[in-house]
């Protein structure tokens, strides 16, 4: 059950680190194409899913274990993401359109 | 800014990413000693029985032969052949199938240090009580963390200020690289590996800078208050009558003797006070096990035995203490909850020395300490590769030997470590000294390595990347494999075997093992497509022109 | 700052920063020991507390004199200031015997 919400909690991460990085106008026309436009609105929205995604994660954290412990392994969790995000958009961007494929 | 970041990062980054490389692998130290000394590899255990199997195996130990002529040399003559004992220790971890037992006996006679001791050790298996073999060398524990503790450099402490003045020195990059590289969110995820070198590893530089920068710069910090009583040791000698009469006023207080009575009594059951001690922790709500236990002041009428609980549940250290009297069994003093600034303390101390029982949060770890290791690497790479052409071009040779250097401690370092593990399955079992081989073993090929990276990073060859570095990533991408190899042949313990069993100390680093081996063949055949491509050099020099005018290049500039 | 600074100037700063720094760091601590002892938190607490953030401090004036103009006012805070707060330390730990 643990390995189960701490495997959840990683791919919130994941997820709502994506949803930022996505925020950001280089890395949209990374993963959507060179012309493609981002508007405002979207971007705030994008921010907002990458937010409560981080915090789900941390809840999900919480939950798997004694707070002091939870903590370091949400922190970790979020540079560990990070670095995957970085290195997806830097040699598959692609593979993360389908995060934001309801995006028009 | 940018001075102190480039050159307290330079000079001081090749004894931070030695630091950092081999706290990486002090995070399973106990599990890499496991593979080291097949003997020890069964599941670990509670602590056995004080009173039937500890206790007699305390009576016999005796101290360090090596701390023994130290000593004598100390009090400038002879020493009585039976030193009295002053003080036991048991120590134990979730992680460890072995037991670790401590003694320290007293050294009468030092003019100078009333106090002077003595230290001795042993390490059993707690299922028989059988002593391990004292050459039993523990790479994981004995070799490898001390190296990141103090680099092995024991005298006068000398290796703990060098790591510590390391720490610090990390700390200021890592506050001025903030000052430097501002937009730390903007570029957060900026990583851009088909520009040309100097931009793609200063991408790399940042990013695993800025988003382990938590984990850097508390690991940087904690570890230099851990060791602060060496740094800024005020107890010992500003403040040594206030701190002395804390200790006798605090000893006092909680009805501990500070000093012995000089009278012999007998030891009570320890059992029976572990027993109490793990039904008053369960009383409270944190049932748990023994992981620490001392018994001051042996066979004195004032002994008292202290009984620590394993925190391996949560970050903060062992803690919790109960003191028995050791002449009666009873209760002399239950710790109370630890004040506020220990338990942060506390909390600080034990998220760098991690005794918990979480296997994700390790490997984070690790994780951590090897960005950091990538980090410093892309800082020398960065340094290198901007002011080679300036060097070769002025007759320089500074950009080499720095390079050489940095060869030396990312690659080389790696090589020494597989180089060591090596030695160690192959130096026959019966061979006198076998742990000191296995040192002489990583000492000898770290040299080498310095010397190939040398010799190989010569004036001609300064403008390309050295290849050096392809060369020793080869080299590595060989020995992983054939230590992984070596371990089935000299143990039986193949990756099979120890996967179906799910015995991971092993498998665990036999995994890892061909995982590095795996990323050094691939890093080796990029550098081989790399070095042919600058068979144009025409098209390089363009990039790097049109790359200077970039406004986030203007960094790359001033570095 | 260039590589091109004098480097007397060079080895002064880093000096300042790293021995000023240390005897800053020395100050604070001893200071903040006896200070916390008069009011009353006990010895072991009131090193612990003052070894979290020594280092902290340490840090801050490192940095602190790199951002000096000149090395020499970076010599006198940090070496002064940290002799300063050890002689203080010292007059309060005499006077508490």
């Amino acid at each position: 059950m643990r390995s189960l919400l701490r495997a959840c909690a990683l791919l919130c991460s994941l997820g709502g680190l994506a949803w930022l990085a996505l925020a950001m106008e280089v890395h949209w026309h990374q993963v959507r194409g060179g012309r493609a436009s981002l508007a405002p609105h979207k971007a705030r929205l994008l921010r907002v899913m990458g937010a409560l995604a981080l915090s789900g994660s941390l809840v999900l954290c919480l939950r798997a274990d004694h707070a002091s412990m939870a903590v370091l392994v949400w922190v970790m969790s979020l540079a560990v993401s990070s670095v995957g995000v970085a290195f997806a958009l830097a040699w598959r961007p692609r593979s993360l359109s389908w995060l934001v494929g309801w995006v028009r | 800014m940018a001075w102190l970041h480039t050159w307290f990062g330079l000079v001081l980054g090749y004894v931070l990413i030695v630091v950092f490389f081999f706290g990486s692998l002090s995070v399973f130290d106990r599990e890499i000693d496991r593979w080291a000394l097949p003997e020890t590899r069964f599941a670990p255990q509670p602590m056995p029985s004080f009173d039937r199997m500890l206790s007699p195996i305390f009576k016999q130990m005796k101290p360090e032969p090596a701390e023994l002529e130290a000593a004598r040399a100390r009090v400038g003559g002879s020493l009585p052949a039976e030193l009295a004992v002053m003080n036991w220790a048991v120590y134990t971890t979730h992680r460890d199938p072995v037991l670790a037992m401590y003694a320290e006996f007293a050294v009468p006679n030092n003019p100078n240090d009333p106090d002077d001791h003595v230290h001795g050790h042993v390490t059993i298996d707690p299922r028989n009580g059988r002593l391990l073999g004292d050459d039993q060398l523990k790479v994981g524990s004995e070799f490898f963390y001390p190296m990141h503790i103090s680099l092995h450099v024991t005298w006068k402490d000398l290796g703990y200020w060098i790591v510590g003045l390391a720490a610090l020195a990390m700390l200021a990059a890592l506050v001025s690289g903030l000052v430097i590289h501002r937009r730390i969110f903007r570029e957060f995820f900026t990583l851009r590996p088909r520009k040309h070198v100097q931009r793609s590893t200063l991408d790399l530089h940042n990013l695993t800078g800025v988003v382990a920068l938590p984990f850097h710069f508390f690991f940087a910090l904690t570890g230099l208050t851990i060791f602060a009583g060496i740094y800024l040791p005020v107890s010992e000698t500003m403040l040594k009558p206030q701190a002395q009469a804390a200790a006798v006023h605090e000893a006092k207080a909680k009805g501990l003797p500070f000093k012995p009575a000089g009278v012999a009594a007998p030891l009570a059951s320890v059992d029976a006070m572990v027993l109490e001690a793990k039904r008053r922790w369960a009383a409270r709500g944190m049932a748990g096990e023994v992981g620490y236990l001392y018994v001051n002041h042996v066979g004195d009428r004032n002994s008292y035995v202290s009984l620590y609980r394993a925190g391996s549940d949560r970050v903060t250290l062992v803690g919790q203490p109960i003191h028995f009297e050791g002449t009666t069994g009873r209760v002399l003093y239950e710790e109370p909850p630890s004040s506020a600034v220990a338990s942060v303390n506390d909390f600080l101390t034990g998220l760098h020395l991690q005794h918990f029982e979480h296997w994700l949060l390790r490997w984070f770890y690790v994780f951590g300490g090897l960005t950091g290791c990538v980090c410093i690497a892309t800082g020398f790479i960065f340094f290198v590769e901007k002011r080679k052409r300036q060097h070769a071009q002025a007759g320089v040779s500074g950009a080499r030997w720095v390079d050489a250097f940095a060869v030396t401690s990312v690659t080389g370092m790696l090589i020494a470590t597989l180089a060591m593990l090596i030695a160690n399955r192959v130096l026959p079992i019966e061979l006198a000294q076998r742990g000191d081989w296995q040192k002489a073993s990583f000492w000898g090929v770290w040299l080498l390595t310095f010397a190939h990276a040398a010799a190989r990073g010569a004036m001609p060859r300064m403008t390309r990347l050295s290849p050096a570095w392809r060369e020793q990533c080869l080299a590595v991408a060989a020995l992983a494999p054939a230590a992984v190899i070596l371990n089935w042949v000299t143990t039986g313990d193949h990756l099979l075997k120890t996967l179906a069993e799910g015995y991971w100390p092993v498998a665990g680093l036999d995994l890892a093992l061909l995982a590095v081996g795996s990323i050094a063949a691939g890093a080796a055949v990029r550098l081989r497509r790399g070095e042919r491509a600058v068979a144009a050099p025409a098209a390089s020099l363009d990039e790097a022109a049109a790359a200077g005018a970039g406004t986030a290049d203007r960094e790359a500039a001033r570095a | 700052m260039t590589t091109s600074q004098p480097t007397v100037g060079v080895v002064s700063r880093v000096a300042a920063a790293l021995l000023g720094g240390w005897l800053f760091a020395w100050g604070f601590v001893t200071l903040g020991i006896m200070l916390l002892l008069r009011a009353g938190m006990p010895y072991s607490d009131a090193r612990t507390l003052t070894y979290l953030l020594a280092f902290l401090v340490y840090l801050a004036g490192l940095c602190w004199s790199f951002a000096m103009r000149r090395a020499r006012s970076a010599w006198l805070t940090l070496a002064g200031g940290g002799a300063a707060m050890t002689a203080l330390a010292w007059w309060l730990a005499r006077a508490s015997l």
